[in-house]
């Protein structure tokens, strides 16, 4: 073993008769960040609040945009050095749109150069990656029709043989009824190539609509073809309910039905985040609401005739996060953006949590901890936000778990609703092995979204589903990262979203290396910071 | 046979909120009432406390509100004295002139306000959005010294019916009504959790039994026998009770599961089971063109039974500690058993749905009279359709059925509940109105 993890020095939780685990160590350094960005706005803004973390200039570090609410949003350039402390520096992109609820990068074009999709109250905008930190806007060149709704949900594909992506966009209660809202979901959309061509057909409205606010196109049952997964707020809908399509090519979108095995759930949907947690082979799917949150495992999928039926496992993995657990406050909580990675490096992935109230709501906390829950050798989680140091109490929303400064330790950004970004350095300092990559492919889409990558850690293979969507309004291209614990090399590989699987390759650990399609891993280096 | 769809109707006034509008025609009373209670409804739903018993307290203190801000100009008599501890409210000038219509809007945007003070932005924005357009249309047009004075008295109403409602026991409720510290019984046959949701590992409102009751003296004014006796043994009344559940979700039919859907009524996902009967009333009443009068009359009557009987309910639930079908079956007939809906997560015996089904059938049939027949359109709106009634007592008793149809109750919770209602909705029916 090259390295031991479970220092003795390290910060550890010892739980009776369980492992040690290690704790990461997060630093927050917004104020040193240059970062100051807050998302504001009343009552149309009281979901919304996403970052979109991308490299937009080409140097390997991850940059960002940050939703501003009813202020212009703000784009941040990554200056930051390799190891060091966490640097940002405003620029002027062509991105600082206001009413911009969340937002996602993606190479829609397929130039190499990422664009951004921006979900707004109003007019949802399409942004043409110009290179060096630059856009514009593009929603005329790509038939874009950004309609006029209040977004907060997308998801992207590739639907075999297209030429164009084909994203989805959730939306939200119609904002022009103040009295009986309720039950005035609007209609989602689902923006498909125009034929061949390398622009956008009218949008297809996704009805029944239940109030989006997390879309993820994802392949449950690793058919091949992903099917379009809908986290939905009860607050809004009647007889709503989570959703789950076919998108099949040529096909017009259907929702799985009770029929098919879809089994009726209700939740305050709000994020989604995926992961194969149980090393079946098949995504888990954590979704954020209100007081408890779901992690959902595919019932039996050992059976073979596989139907989208799951189990709520939440409970039993210790993933509630229904309540507050450092503030004060005994109310239940508000969780927002999920995300799934390993922040510890010690091969198992953890789930970290943005929390905040709606909005003065008192039957709820109003001092709401963000969670870090740290995932254990036998599958349960532990708190560990506070110990960590990104149990903030501000009003958070949409977030991002990227690693900064290429020092293979994931750092943390989170939107808070009236209050300021957040960014987190993580300087853990017994943190395990680690190997990021990045997917390249020729053709239209050059990132290769939708892939699986699998990496070997010792009897198990860690795998993840490489989409574009997901979270709450918020979304990031670049490197995927696994950790790897004590383990000094590992074998890698991709399935490309075509369902071609791609060779074992054996990398280092502590390394970055881009996967290009039919070839060897290329090793990549950050230079001159 | 009434024909109801006038919840679907929406009504002359709240359609055209827009800027530039047309004139509105003024309301009286009977509809600022209704539109209230139409917002209600859906503040029931969207206020994550307002559980069933939760909400039926409102039912109860907005009902009061409405009849004791309207009796004084309308020849009803107070129900100060007549309700627990509630003393007489402000009294209007005998020597001064009141516009019904104002005092109405005055003081059910109070008892609104107050009552629903938790719920979440929306309703907040959809409380004040209907307070300023029901004001200023209400007091448009009438004299300035008029429309203050039957503000400032609707207002004063409203005051006087909160302050009353502060010391009842249900007031405060904290974590959605779930203690943060509970101790399960011991025993086979004791209550367990039926649920993966770590908040519902501990039963809901454990003390609301205790609360003040309304019109009936005591939560422990109407009681029951106890269950049938706890047994695992086959043959035994129990398991026989529980044989029923099983086999019955078995073989469900179509009709079984539409009534069970029908009357869910979940929380936070529908206008909760006190909602559905008030629903019920307001579609009778709006179909007949009630006058104030009668609305206020029999909203307050049926929040009060309804009110009463989840305390008495909850009292009971409470002193039996019943375990429910899905964890008896799931020990011991079948692990794997799924009903097809959620078992709330309290005691069983008794049901809940029945006891308030029952007293709230017993009011609005000492209103409306026997057989009188009716559409129920609560769900339309959810694509449920509307179910048809040849009297309330039938549809009390399909209310009360679909809980074992559901697989969350046994027989006995059901049959026993209903008596229970109807015991407790009697003492409501009996409240003096007529001068």
């Amino acid at each position: 073993m090259r390295r031991a993890i479970i220092a003795v020095a390290a910060v550890t939780l010892i739980a009776p008769g369980a492992y040690a685990q290690a704790i990461p160590t997060f630093v927050e350094e917004t104020d040193i960040s240059g970062v100051d960005s807050v998302f504001e706005g009343e009552w149309e803004y009281m979901v919304g609040g996403g970052v979109a973390v991308l490299d937009c200039s080409g140097d390997g570090l991850a940059d960002m945009l940050l939703a501003g609410g009813s202020a212009p949003a703000k784009f941040y350039r990554n200056v930051g050095a390799v190891g060091g402390e966490l640097r940002f520096e405003a620029v002027e992109s062509g991105a600082e749109f206001d009413k911009i609820v969340g937002a996602y990068p993606l190479d829609i074009d397929g130039d190499g150069i990422t664009d951004i999709v921006l979900l707004r109250v109003g007019e949802n905008i399409v942004l043409r990656g110009l290179g060096e930190c630059r856009f514009e806007r593009a929603n005329d060149d790509w038939g874009f029709d950004g309609g006029d709704a209040w977004s907060t949900a997308f998801a992207a594909t590739w639907e075999k043989g297209a030429a164009f992506p084909t994203l989805a966009i959730g939306n939200y209660v119609d904002r022009n009824e103040q009295m009986f809202p309720w039950g005035s979901c609007t209609a989602n959309w689902l923006h498909r190539p125009a034929g061949q061509e390398r622009r956008f057909a009218q949008p297809v409205p996704l009805t029944p609509s239940h109030c989006a606010l997390s879309m993820l196109f994802t392949d449950w049952n690793r058919s091949g073809t992903p099917s379009l997964r809908v986290s939905n707020d009860r607050e809004y809908y009647k007889g709503g309910q989570e959703q789950l399509w076919h998108v099949r090519p040529g096909e017009a979108p259907a929702l799985y039905t009770a029929e098919e095995g879809w089994q009726r759930l209700r939740i305050w949907g709000m994020g989604i985040a995926s992961y194969d947690l149980g090393f079946d082979g098949y995504p888990d799917y954590f979704l954020t609401s209100m007081a408890d949150n779901k992690l959902q495992r595919l019932v039996a999928p050992e059976a073979g005739d596989l139907l989208p039926r799951y189990d709520d496992i939440a409970f039993a993995k210790g993933v509630t996060a229904h309540r507050p657990y450092v503030g004060g406050e005994i109310q239940p909580s508000t969780a927002w953006h999920a995300q799934f990675e390993d922040v510890n490096n010690d091969g198992l992935v953890d789930l970290f949590v943005a929390k905040g109230n709606v909005w003065e709501m008192p039957d709820f906390a109003r001092k709401d901890p963000n969670n870090l829950l740290i995932q254990k050798p036998d599958g349960t989680f532990v708190e560990t936000g506070d110990i960590a140091g990104v149990a903030s109490l501000l009003t958070g929303r949409g977030a991002a778990i990227a690693d900064f400064n290429l020092d293979g330790l994931l750092d943390l950004v989170v939107v808070n609703r009236h209050d300021k970004a957040q960014v987190w350095r993580n300087a853990s300092k017994d943190a395990g092995g680690w190997v990021q990559v990045k997917l390249a492919q020729d053709g239209p889409n050059r990132d290769a979204v939708g892939a699986w990558i699998e990496v070997k850690r010792g009897d198990v293979t860690m795998r993840r589903e490489a989409p574009s969507g997901g979270g709450h309004v918020s979304g990031q291209s670049g490197w995927w990262h696994f950790g790897l614990g004590d383990l000094d090399e590992t074998e890698i590989r991709v399935i490309w979203p075509d369902g071609t699987e791609g060779d074992w390759a054996r990398v280092a650990a502590d390394g970055f290396y881009v996967l290009a399609r039919d070839d060897q891993p290329r090793a990549w280096e950050p230079s001159g910071r | 046979m009434n024909s109801i769809r006038s919840l679907l109707a929406v009504l002359f006034l709240l359609a055209s909120s827009a800027p530039g509008a047309a004139a509105q025609e003024r309301p009286g009373p009977d509809q600022v009432l209704h539109n209230w209670y139409r917002m209600v409804l859906e503040l029931v739903r969207h206020t994550p406390t307002y559980s069933p018993p939760v909400a039926s307290r409102a039912f109860a203190y907005l009902g009061v509100t409405a009849y004791e801000a309207s009796a004084g100009g309308m020849g009803l008599a107070s129900l100060a004295g007549q309700l627990n501890g509630l003393a007489p409210a402000p009294a209007r000038d005998a020597d001064a002139i009141y516009d019904e219509a104002v005092v109405m809007q005055a003081a059910m945007a109070f008892g609104v306000r107050n009552f629903f003070g938790n719920t979440g932005p929306t309703g907040q924005r959809a409380m004040k959005a209907m307070e300023a357009q029901l004001s200023q249309i209400t007091t448009a047009g009438r004299p300035e010294d008029v429309a203050a004075r039957s503000m400032a008295f609707g207002e004063a109403v409203g005051a006087h019916i909160l302050h009353w409602s502060k010391e009842d026991g249900g007031a405060v409720v904290e974590n959605m009504g779930f203690p943060f510290n509970h101790t399960p019984s011991d025993g086979p046959g004791a209550w367990a959790p039926t649920s993966l949701v770590a908040q519902q590992q501990a039963p809901l409102l454990p003390e609301w039994g205790d609360n003040r009751t309304f019109a009936m003296p005591t939560g422990a004014s109407c009681p029951l026998p106890p269950p049938p006796a706890y047994s695992e043994e086959a043959g035994s009344d129990f398991h026989t009770e529980a044989m029923e559940v099983y086999e019955t979700s078995k073989d469900l039919t179509p009709e079984q599961t539409a009534i069970a859907r029908f009357w869910s009524d979940d929380p936070m996902l529908s206008p909760t089971p006190p909602g559905h009967w008030i629903s019920i009333a307001m579609e009778i009443l709006q179909e007949r063109g009630a006058d104030s009068a009668e609305r206020v009359d029999l909203l307050a009557r049926l929040g009060i039974a309804m009110a009463d009987a989840f305390i008495g309910c909850w009292h009971a639930k409470y002193e039996f500690d019943l375990i429910r079908p899905v964890t008896y079956i799931r020990r011991l007939i079948e692990p794997e058993w799924q009903p097809i809906l959620i078992t709330p997560p309290f005691p069983e015996y008794p049901s809940g749905h029945s006891t308030q089904s029952g007293a709230a059938a017993a009011v609005l049939t000492a209103h409306f009279g026997e057989g009188f027949a009716f559409d129920d359109a609560t769900h339309v709106d959810e694509g449920l359709g509307v179910r048809s009634y040849p009297d309330f007592e039938a549809a009390a008793e399909e209310a009360a059925m679909s809980r074992l149809y559901g697989g969350i109750h046994f027989r006995a919770a059901i049959k026993r509940g209903l008596e229970q209602g109807y015991c407790i909705g009697a003492h409501a029916t009996a409240l003096k109105t007529v001068n």
